[in-house]
């Protein structure tokens, strides 16, 4: 098969294009340009000249092509921006969600679609097989959350080819080749985002009186104005720091209202869930329905807790889930990824 | 199944010539691998490579020996002509001053903006959509005053051939005497190039474009005070630009440049005719396509075409893929796609100009390279149009 890889310039996506030259596919290499902050970020962990030049010596060292593929514009529309509208309507975003439905999985495979590819591989840790995703098999590593708003029909297209090593099997694979990413560090930040300072890209995109970063009350769940803080979007459902002190028990954020800017504190106890209402959802299924049981996950690396479909919007877009146990700290924004009893992932949506 | 490779990006680089090779193993080796300035016999030999590259250089460029200084190449020539001449107008209250064409090499457009950054100034010369050099701002600005003009011989995206000769002569005529200086470095090997017709004062040329190594150029100084050096050290090179010489560099710059100057008058018909063929089979291929800088006289070996519809980096992806090697005229090391500055100086539009490729022949083209293109083109062509329409919807 001729697959085209995507090759960030980290260990798992070498080890991805290694694993596929040793299976014997034409394999062609291929790092994705999302943004340019020029060379004024050194060292970034994707998408800077240093990871381009790490993804070309390890293509280089496998002998297979390799080419940047510019997809600014579309990014920044897909991602970035909504990254930004998210924050403004105070909601927690995921981006790594947002790239992987429409940048990742849909416009890097017209890419490969051009250039007569049969598939597309990435490194992440997660297991396409037979038209399925199942959760990856190193359980700490497990990135199937982050793949919810796939296309169903591009599954049956994908190669995950390190979906069933551990992280040190990968590395493993990267020190035989003798990749230079083998001992790479890992990426934790958000790729676009320098410094992990989220704010200041906020800051870039809206307008200086924009509500999210303007001065509001924190309350408590019972309405008493408790402190004030610099802008909503600086905080998330679950937050713990940055709060005001002086009370008998820790405080949590619990709520955020955007109409108000107001941030809502309260105690641990509050920040329990039972139901969970998703919309932009997507199945990589055929779609469940009201009563149907599923696993649901609110949360990268919580647990999945079982729970059933209570409601469905009318177009299917939308759906209310009963949980069977609490969720903590249930953060609109963030995804609602839906498994079976298999470890399948079923699909997904956005947290409302 | 080894696919065939076909090479059209000659005016990027060229490899090394089996005869300069041969010239240049000695000194790399154990025979002549002596410091040039040295007194001893491992010293001598080495210097009597450089002075007999020396004289190679001059003669097929109609120069003096005395006057070839060796650079790293073209970038560096160019950077000490146009920084050196704007430093030394000022030392001698000249004006500091520089004029560059706005489709020269992005190492004068650089080396002009540096003169900016000084504290001198940079004209900038606009140019006429089929990319020559504004005749009334030139004059503008040889009244106003400058240290020295610079306008490429053949331009390197798209080919266009600078009246040089007429241009250099209104330098030289306009009171007190302004500097002319050339980037011949895509023109050298191609054209005729000999400072015996052009009033030229400065001239760079550069090594791998004419099957030299990478690494090595020269500055033609037919003015010894025209240029103040830039890189400073020791006195090689009358001090203009010291640092021991690249002597195997330079040996095969001048074996390079003597085959160059020889075979230029056989060389350009054939490369023309290649170029010609090409143009004809893309032009039945794409009909709309565009040929940039078709207005005036270009060198023989540069195509430099846009295809509607399309991106270069998609293309050249493509193209690669198939075994073809060329380029484009976009910037940025790190793949994003922008129309090159010489495009854009021409008034292509950016939809053209981001859709445009760069085909180059050199004396190792043949006819099989021009049926390798357009064997694979019309594909190429469709998958990436159709790309194109799926990626900005």
């Amino acid at each position: 098969m001729r697959v085209l890889v995507a090759m960030s310039g980290g260990v798992d996506s070498s080890v991805a294009a290694a694993l596929l030259v040793e299976q014997g596919h034409d394999v062609i290499g291929a790092t994705m340009k999302l943004f340019c902050y020029g060379d004024s970020v050194p060292d970034r962990p994707c998408c800077s000249l240093d990871s381009i030049t790490d993804a070309k010596l390890v293509a280089h060292k496998l002998g297979i092509p390799h080419y940047v593929l510019n997809l600014e514009d579309r990014f920044g529309h897909d991602v970035i921006d909504n990254f930004v509208a998210e924050y403004a309507r105070g909601r927690t975003p995921i981006p790594c969600v947002r790239c992987n439905s429409f940048t990742k999985f849909r416009d890097f495979l017209y890419h490969a679609d051009a250039l007569d590819c049969d598939a597309i591989a990435t490194g992440h840790y997660a297991i396409a097989r037979e038209g399925a995703l199942l959760r990856g098999l190193d359980r700490q590593k497990d990135q199937s959350y982050f793949l919810w708003g796939i296309d169903r029909a591009v599954v049956k297209r994908m190669l995950t080819p390190v979906g069933e090593l551990t992280k040190e099997q990968t590395r493993a694979v990267a020190r035989r080749w003798g990749l230079v990413t083998a001992e790479k560090k890992e990426s934790v930040e958000i790729c676009f985002v320098p410094d992990d300072d989220y704010v200041s890209v906020l800051e870039q995109h809206l307008p200086a009186d924009a509500p999210a970063l303007s001065p509001g009350a924190f309350v408590t769940t019972s309405g008493d104005v408790v402190g004030a803080h610099a802008g909503f979007a600086r905080y998330t459902v679950g937050q713990r720091k940055g709060l005001p002190g002086g009370f008998d028990e820790p405080m949590y954020v619990v709520a955020i209202r955007p109409a108000t800017r107001e941030v809502v504190v309260g105690r641990g106890a509050e920040l329990f869930g039972h139901a969970v209402s998703l919309e932009e959802v997507n199945w990589l299924v055929e779609p469940l329905g009201s009563g149907d049981p599923v696993w649901v996950q609110c949360r990268y690396r919580a647990r999945a807790v079982p729970g059933t479909i209570a409601a469905q919007g009318p177009s299917g877009g939308r759906i209310e889930l009963r949980l069977a146990e609490p969720v903590r700290a249930i953060a609109p924004g963030q995804s609602g990824v839906l498994y079976d009893a298999d470890e399948r992932l079923l699909g997904g949506g956005v947290i409302v | 199944m080894t696919k065939r490779l076909t090479y059209l990006d000659n005016a990027a680089t060229t490899p090394v010539r089996p005869e300069v090779l041969e010239a240049m193993l000695p000194y790399l080796g154990k025979e002549a691998f002596g410091n040039p300035s040295s007194a001893h016999r491992f010293g001598r030999a080495a210097r009597a490579g450089v002075e007999e590259a020396k004289r190679a250089i001059a003669e097929a460029i109609g120069a003096e020996p005395n006057q070839v200084v060796f650079t790293s190449g073209g970038t560096e020539a160019d950077n000490l002509a146009i920084i050196g001449a704007a430093l030394a107008a000022r030392d001698r209250d000249g004006p500091f001053r520089v004029a560059v064409s706005a489709t020269e090499h992005k190492a004068g457009l650089a080396a002009a903006h540096a003169v900016k950054h000084l504290g001198g100034e940079e004209v900038i010369l606009p140019v006429s959509a089929s990319g020559l050099v504004d005749s009334g701002a030139l004059d503008a600005v040889l009244e106003e005053g400058v240290a020295l003009v610079s306008v490429m011989w053949v331009n390197n995206e798209v080919g266009t051939v600078q009246p040089v000769a007429e241009l250099a002569s209104r330098c030289c005529d306009a009171p007190p005497g302004v500097l002319f200086h050339s980037d011949a470095v895509q023109a050298f090997g191609k054209l005729p190039v000999s400072l015996r017709d052009v009033n030229c004062t400065l001239l760079s040329i550069s090594g791998h474009k004419i099957g030299a190594p990478k690494g090595v150029g020269a500055l033609i100084v037919r003015d010894r005070k025209a240029v103040e050096a830039i890189i400073h050290g020791g006195g090689q090179q009358f001090g203009i630009r010291p640092g021991t010489e690249n002597v195997p560099g330079i040996v095969g710059l001048g074996a390079a440049a003597r085959l160059a100057a020889q075979e230029q008058q056989a060389l350009a018909p054939r490369l023309r005719e290649l170029r010609e063929e090409l143009e004809r089979r893309l032009l039945a291929i794409v009909p709309d396509a565009v040929i940039n800088g078709w207005q005036s006289e270009r060198a023989p070996h540069i195509s430099n075409v846009s295809i509607p519809g399309t991106d270069s980096e998609a293309l050249l992806m493509h193209l690669d893929l198939a075994g073809i090697a060329c380029s484009s005229g976009s910037a940025c090391s790190t793949g994003t796609v922008e129309p090159s500055h010489v495009l854009t100086a021409m008034g292509v539009p950016r939809e053209l100009g981001v859709a445009a490729l760069r085909f180059s022949f050199g004396k190792d083209s043949t006819s099989d390279d021009v049926d390798a293109v357009a064997a694979a083109l019309p594909r190429i062509v469709e998958k990436v149009r159709s790309l194109a329409t799926v990626l900005h919807r």
